[in-house]
């Protein structure tokens, strides 16, 4: 604990005590007193170079106190000091879900299903024990345990689960996005305390799922209500404060510098490891070479997004370790199905032949596994073995360039990435070094990431080619409606960045469609199958590398689970005595 | 007319300026490509809700309309909410605010301390080696890429010898000091809570000296030769025939005359800095307007770059200001308002 009241030194207090005496004059007193401040300014600046001393006990690498702690020799839960590369700009559980607020949003908050458990991603239970469909795919009932409680003391119930849902739908921010299209306000229901029924607009067979990617976080309307502002359902509270049910609490919330948080010790759901933490602090270091520096130089435990060109300095440094893992994060490099050249099928044929693949995975240090068919392995019910296969034969290229009006070449293409990414900017010179050799000409045009979401709006103002990455999640549907339905781009506000090929193709719509409904998961594969090879065959984009997930960490640092995400689950976590 | 009537009229002058500033922002940032309301509705979101984002921030509204209803708020204290994550701008303002102020304060204080005593040294020792080195070093300090060097200081301080760390304004591992004026340097001293000063100095020290740089350069090297051409002057003639000690006259006489044209120079820095320290802070993830104009700038919020510039230009002209009643200070001769 720090006082509150300034101490002055002891040279200071007699100086003062002598002026006072009438032994000094005002002048005499005024330039020692510079005199002694310069010094002891002089002796902060040489002390603060030294490294600084180990945290005090009050501090937040305070172990909890010992009745807290697991029994036996599990080490003492202490902090974890997390370099994140974002910074955490809301909490509110209706608003975004950007990595970060996700990552930190589990700790805080409960929700129906957990996706933790590693991976491909099993749906875990959490406040939802069990549930049910009806035969159709259009009703759905979820069975709530009854040990959930909020920070506060009040038990997790129904209400809170179909509260939660509703204000989401209500506010139609990012996080309603993925289920509005499935659920609206009125489709939710609490039957009891303990059951929550939602009733879809129309047929889903894959709602579970989707809603263990959605991870609606459950607030308690409680403490909503007691923040509310003007009708704004505590959004203006929630911003910086939870009320949620979580293994964690917020202790400090320092915007845009650092986020603490501190452990539930009797949380509902207990600790899965040998020991937990006492907290973590989600610390923001922007840069990816200033993550490494600190987590070499021992200021954090762990260090997210770590660059491929660190790998090995990091892993060869004694004491740490990188955990690299492929997941969902698929780049592709989107044609414009709308503009010629790339409208042509053979053209898009010949591009995807004459990109030479393995020439990237080497440019990437072996840091990237080609994808094999229009969605990555881990999505169920990818199909490794979809035909073709594109992979680097320049007489196939030629072959179909020969059936497109373009065969000598002589044409140019834009090539849009974002402005400042080595791997993206790589991948475009590829292809002009590929492209050149046909008398093609690749223009190399980074943008800046809001000019490349507004240059995917419309087929008009779509470059040639756009290297995008996407991640779905692993629900089949969620890549194909967001990639190639028609009707996710064909409309009056146009589409996402995700739809930059612009591909039309009403017998995939239909596929899309019915696969919505199907609830048979035989009839779900058999739709997935269909779907991928139509791409495979159309090839709108060329879908082209995963990219790894890249966290460096401490030795101490312990119980870690990959499950397809960037995000670090912090309640599986704890750390070893050094 | 009195001194009181010039600060009326230089206050007044200040809105012209700052509607201005205002005209030529709005413009810019709504003429510039890309849609900031689909960046913040998110690549799944449904036309619906991006016109009822749209809506809510009333994008949706003529060009003027928006500039009007922007500026009316204006005129309230209210500079808008950002897109991105709602807050308003001013608390977003009142927050970032205090750690560039402390970085500018810190660096101008590194700039004077060492600059005024190198320019003299520079000058009493003109074109001997103390004034080839300073030469030197000011001329390497100008020349430097600001963020090149901020790197091979991380890389030195905080990489290799381990003594400062990376970035960051303080210790993870350490609780955060109470704030009073958001300073925390001044803070913990005013607890005095000596272990927290100490590590809020830490995370300091870097990017202040990266900062002080420019302003150290430029006050060694034009006080200098201010203070050669003041002492070719008649009146120092005078005071050493009168027997004056030379250290009397450089210290008493020469630097105050010298310092005009300095002050001058460094209330503009001051000012440019406040609003200028973006690459500093970005490196050192300071956490600073510099670094929330840049996250700004990048997702196209529309509102808080609106309302940093109108904050900075604000701040810019009101430093300058300061700076011309300060000259009255160094030399009574220079009266305003006669």
């Amino acid at each position: 604990m720090t006082s509150n009241h300034p101490k002055p030194s002891p040279q200071m207090r007699a100086l003062v005590d002598r002026y006072l005496r009438g032994e000094l004059s005002r002048r005499d007193f005024l330039r020692t007193v510079v005199a002694v401040g310069g010094l002891t300014a002089v002796q902060a600046i040489l002390a603060a170079c030294a490294p600084a001393a180990p945290p005090s006990a009050g501090g937040q690498t305070g172990a909890a106190p010992a009745a807290e702690t697991a029994a036996g020799s599990a080490p003492e839960p202490k902090m974890l000091i997390y370099a994140a590369s974002q910074d955490i700009p809301t909490i509110d559980p209706s608003d975004r879900t950007d990595y970060s607020i996700g990552a930190v949003s589990r700790q805080l908050y409960d929700r129906l299903f957990r996706f933790e458990g590693g991976w491909p991603q099993p749906i875990e239970p959490c406040i939802c024990e069990s549930y049910e469909g009806s035969d159709d795919a259009t009703e759905w009932t979820f069975h709530l345990t009854d040990k959930a409680v909020f920070h506060n003391g009040d038990p997790v119930t129904a209400e809170a689960v179909v509260y939660s849902y509703q204000r989401t739908l209500r506010f139609q921010k990012q996080r309603s996005s993925l289920i509005a299209p499935f659920l609206d306000e009125g489709g939710i229901e609490a039957v009891d305390d303990r059951t929550v029924r939602m009733v879809l607009k129309s047929p889903f067979g894959d709602f579970p799922r989707l809603l263990a990617f959605h991870e609606q976080p459950i607030v308690n309307p409680r403490q909503v209500k007691e923040h509310e502002q003007g009708g704004d359902e505590g959004a203006a509270w929630l911003t910086e404060n939870e009320a949620g049910s979580g293994p964690f609490v917020i202790k400090e919330w320092e915007p845009g510098n650092r986020y603490v948080l501190e452990a539930v010790p009797d949380y509902w759901q207990g600790w899965p490891g040998e020991s937990r933490l006492a907290g973590f602090v989600w610390r923001i270091i922007r840069e990816t070479a200033d993550r490494r520096i600190a987590l070499l130089a021992g200021e954090v435990d762990m260090a997210d997004t770590i660059s491929t060109d660190d790998i090995d300095i990091i892993a060869n440094t004694p004491g740490y370790h990188v955990e690299e893992n492929f997941g969902l994060l698929a780049g592709y490099v989107k044609m414009n199905n709308q503009l010629e050249p790339t409208s042509d099928l053979h053209f898009r044929k010949f591009i995807a032949y004459a990109m030479d693949y393995e020439a990237l995975v080497n440019v990437l240090g072996g840091h990237a596994k080609l994808m094999t068919g229009p969605i990555p392995e881990g999505v169920p019910y990818q199909d490794p073995n979809v035909q073709p296969q594109y992979r680097h034969d320049l007489e196939k290229a030629k072959e179909h360039l020969d059936q497109t009006p373009w065969k000598d070449g002589g044409i140019e293409l834009d090539y849009v990435y974002v402005t400042g990414l080595d791997f993206e900017e790589q991948l475009g010179l590829i292809l002009l070094e590929q492209l050149g050799k046909f008398n093609i000409k690749v223009n190399m045009v980074p943008k800046v990431w809001p000019d490349m979401v507004a240059a995917c709006g419309q087929p008009e103002t779509g470059p040639h080619l756009i290297n995008i990455f996407v991640d779905s999640g692993p629900i089949p549907y969620n890549w194909f409606v967001e990639q190639w339905y028609s009707k996710s781009w064909d409309r009056d506000t146009g589409g996402s960045f995700q739809t930059c090929d612009f591909y039309k193709n009403p017998e995939v719509d239909t596929l899309v469609e019915t696969l919505r409904g199907a609830v048979d998961p035989a009839e779900q594969e058999r739709i997935v199958k269909e779907l991928q090879q139509i791409i495979m065959e159309e090839i709108p984009g060329l879908p082209v590398y995963v990219l790894p997930t890249i966290i460096g960490m401490s030795d101490n640092v312990k119980g870690y689970v990959f499950y397809g995400d960037i995000s670090v689950d912090f309640w599986r976590l704890w750390l070893a005595d050094a | 007319m009195q001194l009181r009537y010039y600060i009326l009229r230089r206050v007044l002058l200040i809105i012209p300026v700052l509607v201005g500033l205002s005209i030529v922002t709005f413009t810019v940032a709504r003429l510039v490509p890309g849609d900031p309301v689909k960046l913040a509705a998110g690549p799944r979101a449904s036309p619906e809700e991006i016109q009822r984002l749209r809506e809510e921030f009333g994008l949706d509204k003529p060009l003027v309309v928006q500039y009007l209803e922007y500026m009316r708020g204006v005129l309230q204290g209210d500079l808008g909410r950002s897109l991105m994550n709602g807050h308003p701008v001013t608390t977003d303002l009142r927050r970032y605010f205090p750690a560039t102020l402390e970085l500018v304060l810190v660096s101008m204080a590194i700039a004077v301390l060492l600059g005024i005593p190198g320019a003299v040294i520079a000058a009493v020792y003109r074109d001997r080696w103390p004034d080839q080195v300073s030469r030197v070093l000011a001329l390497g300090s100008i020349s430097m890429p600001i963020f090149w060097l901020a790197i091979m200081l991380q890389l030195i301080f905080a990489q290799h010898l381990r003594v400062l760390p990376v970035s960051g304004r303080f210790d993870a591992r350490a609780p955060y000091p109470e704030t009073i004026t958001g300073l925390l340097t001044l803070d913990t001293l005013l607890q005095g809570d000596w272990t927290s000063f100490r590590i809020a100095l830490r995370h300091l020290l870097l990017p202040a000296i990266c900062q002080s740089l420019l302003a150290l350069a430029l006050t060694t090297r034009f006080l200098r030769s201010d203070i050669l051409d003041v002492l070719q002057r008649d009146f120092v003639r005078m005071a050493r025939a009168n027997g004056i000690p030379e250290r009397i006259i450089l210290f008493k006489y020469v630097l105050k005359n010298a310092m005009i044209a300095t002050v001058s120079m460094l209330g503009f820095l001051f000012g440019y800095s406040l609003g200028g320290s973006v690459l500093i802070e970005t490196v050192f993830d300071w956490p600073g307007i510099g670094l929330y104009a840049m996250n700004s700038a990048l997702t196209l919020d529309f509102q808080p770059i609106m309302g940093i510039t109108l904050f900075v230009g604000l701040l810019f002209t009101l430093v300058n200001l300061g700076t011309d009643l300060f000259y009255g200070v160094l030399d009574p001769r220079i009266r305003y308002g006669r």
